[in-house]
């Protein structure tokens, strides 16, 4: 008999050796804070405005919104007159914990700047999980981010999507069952970096030459897997599987649809090359990042389906850079007749803490340009469609019932300068409260400057 | 004819707002924030020959030219204290880049580097910022390098005042200890404290109080550093050192008090560990409000709340940046300085006043009779970055807001049916 479960004990050992699954998700939300919000002003990410209603968050997802709604003993009541409610912000461009702060060498960790091409790295690895911006981002609405590695390399490896609930591993932060996505860079940096190094690529054909080897080579291992995984159990076992290869399985998971492209690119032109490059070996790229000349080809953009993720303003700090217009998103957005994909990136720790502001701004611009554009539709920018691009639209992004209550509550209209989030929601649980105090800290902030204290307490 | 043809619609196509030429103007009904007061007044503002002739409450003085306000927000012209405006165009093009130098240390000016046709220019400009201070990047001394004050007119006769500020930095560096840096600094300021009028009466006399320092010739001075760092101690130019950490920023005021600086501390993230010494010692801070990051270890006490603590505490508050080019987002800044406590019309003297104050900017930086009219009309709250000027003047001129940036937009919504190259 005992032997008997000493057998299953190994072959179940033998089971998980063969079929666990790396680094999957292992988070958990908090437990909920149910509540009603009465009387709010919400902007709900899917275009609209509502005035004067009620939602009520249940067990993490969104449960009911509408004019007044019947309450129950389990929910909290929260007075939101004069307030307004937003789904929570998600930032579809973020270096959190792979160059977190302090800025310092030692854990400057998103660009493996070794070799133009390392699809094999993956950005979780490198994630710092105690940096202490994450809580400073929370304090900005931010729920949710998605970290790439930097653009040194062509193709600099995998982005991971994360849950902005500070936890001590990466993968109990990971927002289950995101997809995986690829970041891949354009220009000037990748040429600047390996051209100093006498290498190839040290100009943008050197860089594009780059690309399509890699897809060449990515076919080939492709159709190797397809090959073996096409066969017959009994042939399978006649036959050896293709070698693991990590670099070749990350762009191969791009080509099998599975893994999402994130192209860092300012020039119209260098864009419109990608295009035709992603179209030559026939896989998607989902968004182009900084994208500061996007507006010269909104349409083109928008007929590929391919969304741009965008500074409101920044430019200048390098050629590719010096043709920045304020009306960059709003074009985009409007491009063929609104069906345009935009959306307000930070890849910035301080910009992360204020997209709301930054979305204010471009809207500002939208309109002078002449658009009729809603502040209840520029609120997609920084919530649903970023939450398309990081393929997570099913589950957040939008205050749909149903979806995931990742809530943020605003002192005032979020496009006003002065609007501070009052308390923020992940998954239904409150994760920060400005009137309480609740805030996250992480370990680095404790006891840092004065023992007895944490970082910035006063 | 056809040629004037051409010529007509352009002139249409291009002015489509209407300039005021006029050499006396009067701005009516205007919400004044005059950068002195911390509320506003409704007023009128009579410009004369560039200069604020008569502000009043009640009749509307008598002028050539009136622009109404309708009760619009009126502000002075914003002026940037931290930019790089006209010394860099492409940060990452080194051969549009005139923030550096390789013989002169201490001494390097900026000045003649500036280009008025910058793109950065009408951009700030068109944001409401009228005037600017340009410094150069540090440099290999601890304390070198001269910065200077320009009007953003877009005048290739350019309006500065040259040399108006020295940098310097102080704190971790990775390469020596701080505390190295502060004896360096501490010895270079004792060195032209020894120095009398005399010494620097001509480069060859400098040359020789060069040679007999061991300090001056180790660190390769020339007669255009040691004339510099004389004034620090003899003109009390004005000084800004970049610090952060608490300690460092008490090290600095110690030396301030040694050698009667008049030291400006810019960044300053640990400010509010030590308001008092900072109150009581007098050292106005260039800060970012918006900066909250714990960026370096001398940053760890990095708050949102700082600038609205030091404002409580007294303190004499100017904005930086912390990426290049806009500039203008001081106001941006600001606002998020004014959502976490600070007051409103404290924010824009830190806008205003406070910097033509620090920098001895006679005439400029509040509106008030007998200044320069460097004044903007503002479509709504300045603080919300997506308010934009309604009309700026500089100098009591009107000025165009079109900037390349409005003109790349109009370029992609605009005569569509033409290929791009063939539109405006």
């Amino acid at each position: 008999m005992k032997n008997i479960y000493i057998f299953f004990y190994f072959f179940s050992l033998f089971i998980v050796a063969e079929n666990y699954e790396p680094f999957e998700s292992t988070y958990e939300p908090l437990p909920p804070t149910n509540t009603i919000f009465r009387n709010a002003s919400i902007y709900d990410g899917e275009g609209n405005e509502l005035n004067n209603t009620d939602l009520i968050i249940k067990d993490g997802k969104v449960v009911a919104m509408g004019v007044d709604l019947p309450s129950s003993s389990d929910l909290i009541e929260v007075d939101a007159s004069g307030k307004w409610i937003t789904p929570g912000i998600i930032d579809i461009h973020s270096h959190m914990g792979v160059y977190p702060a302090p800025s310092v060498r030692t854990s400057s960790d998103g660009n493996e700047a070794t070799s133009p091409v390392t699809a094999e790295v993956w950005a979780e690895h490198s994630i710092w999980v105690q940096d202490p911006q994450y809580a400073l981002a929370l304090k900005g609405g931010v729920t949710t981010f998605h970290v790439l590695p930097g653009s040194a390399n062509l193709i600099g490896g995998r982005g991971v999507t994360a849950k902005n609930l500070q936890r001590n591993t990466i993968n109990s932060m990971k927002f289950p069952n995101a997809p995986h996505s690829l970041k891949m860079a354009c220009g000037e940096n990748p040429k600047r970096v390996y051209g100093n190094k006498g290498q190839s690529p040290s100009t943008r054909m050197g860089n594009a030459a780059g690309y399509r080897k890699s897809w060449i080579k990515a076919q080939s291992y492709l159709s190797r897997l397809d090959e073996y995984e096409e066969k017959s159990e009994e042939a399978k076992e006649l036959s050896y599987k293709p070698t693991r290869d990590l670099e070749l399985e990350t762009l191969a998971g791009v080509l099998r649809d599975e893994i999402l492209v994130h192209n860092h690119c300012y020039r119209a032109d260098e864009m419109a090359t990608m295009i035709e490059i992603a179209k030559e070996f026939n896989y998607k790229i989902t968004a182009f990042h900084h994208a500061v000349e996007a507006y010269k080809i909104a349409d083109l953009l928008a007929e590929n389906n391919i969304c741009a993720a965008l500074w409101a303003d920044w430019w200048g700090f390098k050629h590719e850079a010096y043709d920045m217009v304020q009306a960059n998103i709003a074009i985009v957005d409007q491009a063929r007749n609104g069906t345009g994909c935009a959306i307000v990136h930070s890849d910035d720790e301080i910009g992360i803490q204020h997209l709301n502001v930054e979305a204010a701004k471009a809207l500002s611009a939208g309109i002078k340009a002449g658009y009729d554009i809603s502040k209840a539709r520029a609120i997609n920018w920084i919530t649903s469609n970023p939450a398309k691009a990081a393929g997570i639209y099913d589950q957040t992004g939008s205050l749909k019932v149903g979806k995931n209550a990742d809530v943020v509550l605003w002192s005032k209209n979020p496009f006003s300068i002065y609007a501070l989030a009052e308390k923020v929601y992940i998954d239904g649980a409150i994760a920060f409260d400005r009137s309480s105090g609740l805030e996250p800290s992480s370990d680095f902030d404790v006891g840092i400057i004065n023992p007895s204290k944490n970082r910035i307490e006063e | 004819m056809i040629k004037n043809k051409f010529l007509l619609a352009f002139i249409i196509l291009t002015s489509n707002s209407v300039f005021l030429e006029s050499s006396n103007l009067v701005i009516k009904n205007a919400k004044i924030y005059d950068g002195i007061e911390n509320n506003s007044y409704q007023g009128h503002i009579l410009i004369s020959e560039g200069v604020i002739s008569k502000i009043s409450k009640t009749s509307i003085p008598y002028a050539e030219k009136i622009y109404d306000a309708k009760g619009k927000i009126v502000t002075p012209g914003f002026i940037a204290p931290d930019t790089q405006i006209g010394i860099i165009e492409i940060g990452a093009l080194s051969v549009t880049r005139d923030d550096e130098a390789s013989i002169y240390n201490i001494g390097f000016s900026i000045h003649d580097a500036f280009n008025p046709n910058s793109v950065l220019i009408p951009w700030n400009r068109a944001n409401g910022i009228t005037s600017a201070i340009t410094l150069p990047r540090n440099t290999s001394s601890p304390i070198g390098g001269l910065g200077s004050f320009f009007l953003l007119d877009s005048n290739l006769d350019i309006s500065s005042e040259a040399d108006i500020v020295m940098i310097g930095r102080f704190g971790g560096s990775g390469s020596s200890s701080r505390a190295e840096t502060l004896a360096l600094i501490d010895d270079m300021l004792s060195f032209v404290s020894s120095l009398d009028k005399k010494d620097i009466s001509s480069d060859a006399s400098i040359d020789e109080v060069i040679d007999d320092s061991s300090l001056a010739s180790h660190m390769d001075f020339k007669p255009r550093d040691v004339k510099a760092l004389y004034s620090l101690i003899h003109d009390n130019l004005p000084l800004i050192i970049k610090a952060h950490r608490a300690s460092d920023i008490i090290k600095l005021i110690e030396l301030k008090n040694t050698y009667d600086l008049n030291l400006i501390i810019m960044g300053a993230q640990e400010a509010s560990l030590v308001t008092d010494e900072i109150i009581e010692n007098n050292v106005p801070l260039i800060v970012n409000p918006i900066n909250n990051i714990p960026n370096s270890f001398d940053e760890l006490a990095s708050n949102i709340n700082m600038t609205s603590m030091l404002e409580k505490a007294g303190a004499t508050l100017m904005f930086n940046v912390s990426r290049s080019h806009n500039y203008h987002l001081i106001r941006q800044g600001a606002g998020i300085a004014v959502a976490n406590g600070m007051s409103y019309g404290g924010a824009i003297k830190a806008l205003t006043s406070n910097v033509a104050k620090t920098f001895n900017l006679n005439n400029r930086g509040s509106i008030k009779v007998g200044n320069m009219a460097d004044i903007v009309v503002w479509e709504d709250d300045p603080l919300e970055p997506s308010s934009m000027p309604e009309k700026v003047f500089i100098n009591g001129l009107d000025t165009d807001l079109t900037t390349r940036s409005t003109r790349l937009r109009d370029r992609y919504i605009k005569d569509l049916e033409k290929p791009n190259t063939y539109r405006n």
